[in-house]
């Protein structure tokens, strides 16, 4: 166990290096001088252009600015922006932002999406299932855009002005966990419908199984052949997709977070991306690469927890 | 100054735009929220300053209305557009090139440290040496020695400062212009211009970070703890009592950092927002109605051309050509309809914002399409044009409105060209690889109709400058050399305005439209003003 968890660690290591050359590339081909582009629409003093793209490197050829970018990230230092702020701070701050909304919605994800799925699966069939799977059908049709403002007028607005009711907060960060509930359900909208379906097709084959029709044979409580037999076989894709989604939850939650005037790396990834923020558009997506790293090995051990059958050597 | 909020708004726009044809105008209530007296600051929007807080390394608003809210300039502007002294007792010169600056007594930093004639002087000598790269370097540029700061790239400095300055005694001090500029008090208002403390430098003259963190300012508000931008969502200040002048009525302020004014708007309908200082497009519809006598539109400094690549390209060369497209642009209807009122049609090279501005002066402004068809027909234009604009601006609208006048108006082709980014379309008239016509826009650095002029359309702007069409006039530069001597303010002006005819004999940019100010406030505050500099006026400000 110990030695495959060593290895996959090895793994992420040309993994993280291929996925930061690949960006920065990506960054460094994208047109116009991030430096003039500070002055917005005047003409940017020449001098001063010069100077800073020298002091950032910027006029080296491209493996040398890798090759600055990618040694300070490995003695820890992500560089300076362009408007010569320490990257690293930005990101401190914003990767705590993002990881409260990702766990919210990745909680709220779990119980809901398994609940509802959980309860549609066992009423399969009937009038509840229908229903469950409507309403599935419903959320996934509309865009987060739609359920963010609707949910923010009628949560933050709505019921503070007609009902005195000032629980939501309308924005921001500033009422702790409460901050992130509207956001976070917003965020988790799609999967939680792509969960609730999971859930519900993965149950009803498993309660369709062999084992399960032997466990129910013997005379086993009805409770326990679903909680201990049928879901925890049909949890393995369940878990897949949760991990999976983490990193959609943290890297992808650019609308959300600007609806919400959350300040977490959605919306710093999308504007350092506009503005050609090389080290910050890096560095956050190295971060995010980690994430989605760590995320996937988790979920391969979590294999193992789940079904004894599966062993790491 | 315009330019990040601008392209902000745009953003928000362009990703919410679905949302916001979903939700429309909802908002009913003007019932009171929870909050509001007692000890709630007075809350403002705005956007995540682009820099640490370096005055003259901040080009751009949001950054400018913090530090407008801790500094106090030397001089401010009047609800006439007037300069009216505010830091300086008074600024006077004989010749418009000598100015001696003297200070009001009484002032102290935020640090307990004397407001005194070498903080200025330490100030920009620190903003204009090139080794310090901050981007307002270049407003010093009229005070004598400013070369010697910026010997040009991979030079280096070897002056210590600008030999224009100097200390006659704690309260007084002197600038020398390289050239008289009957304008430069009016200059002193901005951001740029600020002093700054000795507490500010460290050993070696530079400004330090942790100053540009928690800045220690002069004015009637101060910082409480360091700013971490980035992550900090807002800037909590609190006034500073030992404040001379006159004090806010209410002891704490907060900017509120939001990237989207909808729902920056939406903050302000369920009470938690008091000033938002510009709405975003579809929040205008909602405020007018909500707000009442709380929304506030007013004339905003900006303006917005089409530019001819004068200096190259032959096929705009007959001034009747620029006329025939001037007139044949409806601008009333695009400023009614595609930006849906938050612009004003333009009418003279000089903004109404403005002393100087004089109503209907561009007579060619006029939409007259009868004459517009005749004229261009007349003069033999060319049968295809065409009209470039950076399309990450929102931009592409209006610009398409403009290309259907042309081609309805006057019976011709043309295509619009989209750039990336406004910087690519400035690169590709530098270089003369784009030869049609182009959007152009411009947002003052200080409230002087020379703004307008000298800058944009000077000989000496075509070089260092922003004149991107190549225009050059004798008789206009002569005339603002009259302008930047004459011996008194209303003088200028009228040599000014001479210098906007030719503007608008010659037609080098069509003024198009004239930017406004969209701001609302809630009802917890009451007296929000804002000025010339698109600043709120932090003392005419009373909590309800």
């Amino acid at each position: 166990m110990g030695r495959y968890i060593i290895r996959r660690l090895i793994q992420a290591i040309p993994v993280l290096l291929g996925s930061t050359l690949l960006i920065f590339a990506t960054v460094f081909v994208l047109p116009g001088d991030p430096i003039a582009a500070l002055a917005g629409e005047k003409r940017a003093d020449p001098t001063i252009v010069a100077i800073l793209r020298e002091q950032y490197h910027l006029n080296d050829p491209f493996f040398v600015q890798y090759w600055n970018y990618i040694s300070g990230v490995f003695q820890g230092n992500f560089g300076r922006t362009f408007a010569n702020v320490e990257v690293s701070e930005i990101m401190a701050g914003k990767f705590q932002v993002t990881l409260n909304l990702a766990m919210t919605a990745l909680i709220l994800e779990a119980i809901i999406g398994v609940g509802l799925g959980l309860w549609a699966a066992l009423r399969r069939g009937k009038a509840t299932d229908s229903a469950i799977l409507a309403s599935t059908l419903v959320l996934i049709s509309i865009p987060t855009l739609v359920t963010g403002f609707v949910l923010q007028l009628i949560l933050g607005v709505q019921l503070k002005q007609s009902f005195g009711i000032d629980f939501f907060p309308v924005a921001g960060i500033s009422e702790g966990w409460r901050s992130y509930l509207v956001p976070g359900f917003v965020l988790a909208g799609t999967s939680i419908a792509y969960l609730t379906r999971l859930t519900r097709t993965s149950l009803v084959e498993t309660l369709r199984a062999d084992f399960v029709r032997t466990a129910v044979a013997k005379g086993m409580s009805r409770r326990r052949v679903v909680g201990r037999h049928a879901l925890r076989n049909a949890l393995i894709p369940m878990v897949t997709y949760l991990g999976a989604d983490l990193g959609t939850l943290m890297g992808g939650a650019v609308i959300t977070e600007s609806i919400f005037n959350i300040p977490g790396i959605g919306q710093e990834l999308f504007r350092s991306v506009y503005e050609r923020q090389q080290p910050v558009v890096v560095g956050i997506v190295t971060i995010l690469v980690l994430v989605y790293i760590l995320a996937n090995l988790i979920v391969d051990l979590l294999y193992a927890v789940l079904d004894p059958r599966i062993r790491y050597e | 100054m315009r330019v990040t909020k601008g392209a902000k708004i745009i953003a928000g726009t362009a990703l919410l735009a679905l949302a916001v044809a979903a939700c429309g105008s909802g908002g009913d209530s003007s019932s009171p929220g929870a909050t509001g007296g007692g000890d709630t600051p007075v809350r403002m929007e705005i956007g995540e300053p682009q820099k640490l807080f370096y005055p003259s390394d901040t080009t751009e608003t949001e950054g400018s209305e913090v530090l407008a809210a801790i500094m106090t300039p030397l001089v401010s502007y009047d609800d006439n557009k007037k300069v009216v002294m505010d830091l300086a007792e008074s600024i006077t010169s004989d010749d418009n090139t000598v100015w001696t600056i003297k200070l009001k007594p009484g002032y102290t930093w935020h640090n307990g440290e004397p407001v005194i004639a070498q903080n200025f002087v330490d100030a920009w000598n620190f903003a204009a040496n090139q080794e310090n790269v901050q981007s307002a370097s270049y407003f010093f540029g009229r005070i004598d020695g400013y070369a010697d700061l910026n010997p040009g790239e991979g030079k280096t400095v070897t002056a210590d400062g600008m030999k224009g300055l100097k200390v006659v005694d704690d309260s007084t001090f002197e600038v020398t212009l390289a050239a008289p500029f009957s304008q430069f008090p009016t200059m002193l208002g901005y951001t740029a211009f600020y002093a700054l403390p000795k507490a500010a430098f460290d050993a070696e003259g530079k400004v330090t970070e942790a100053f540009a963190k928690k800045p220690i300012g002069n004015g009637y508000f101060q910082f409480t703890k360091d700013y971490a931008k980035g992550t900090d969502q807002s800037i909590d200040l609190i006034r500073y009592d030992k404040y001379p002048g006159e004090k806010p009525k209410f002891d704490k302020l907060q900017f509120k950092i939001y990237t989207d004014n909808e729902t920056a708007y939406n903050d302000v309908a369920a009470g938690n927002l008091d000033i938002i200082d510009q709405l975003g497009p579809s929040s205008i519809s909602r405020a007018k109605g909500e707000l009442g006598d709380r929304y506030i539109d007013q004339p905003d400094a900006g303006i917005g051309y089409i530019g001819f690549p004068l200096k190259y390209n032959k096929d705009y060369e007959n001034v009747k050509v620029r006329e025939a497209i001037s007139m044949a642009i409806d601008r009333q209807t695009i400023a009614d309809t595609v930006f849906s009122g938050t612009r004003a049609p333009a009418d003279d090279f000089i903004n109404p914002a403005i002393d100087g501005y004089r109503q209907g002066a561009c007579a060619v402004c006029t939409y007259d399409p009868a004459k517009a068809k005749e004229t261009y027909t007349a003069a033999n234009g060319p049968k295809t044009l065409e009209l470039g604009y950076n399309n990450d601006g929102g931009h592409k609208e209006w610009i398409e409105a403009v290309a259907l006048n042309l081609r309805q108006n006057l019976g011709i082709e043309v295509t619009v060209k989209p750039f990336e980014k406004f910087q690519a379309i400035l690169d590709e008239l530098d270089a003369k690889k784009y030869a049609g016509m182009f959007r152009m826009g411009w947002a003052i650095d200080y409230p002087s109709p020379e703004n307008y002029l000298t800058p944009i359309f000077s000989t000496a702007a075509a070089k260092t400058g922003s004149n991107y069409a190549g225009y050059s006039s004798k008789e206009f530069d002569e005339l603002l050399v009259k302008g930047d001597t004459a011996k008194t303010p209303e003088e200028s002006i009228a040599f000014y305005q001479q210098a906007d005819d030719i503007l608008i004999k010659d037609l080098p940019y069509v003024p198009v439209y004239f930017y406004r100010v969209n701001a609302g406030f809630s009802q917890h505050v009451k007296g929000v003003k804002i000025n010339l500099l698109n600043q709120v006026e932090w003392t005419s400000v009373e909590k309800v």
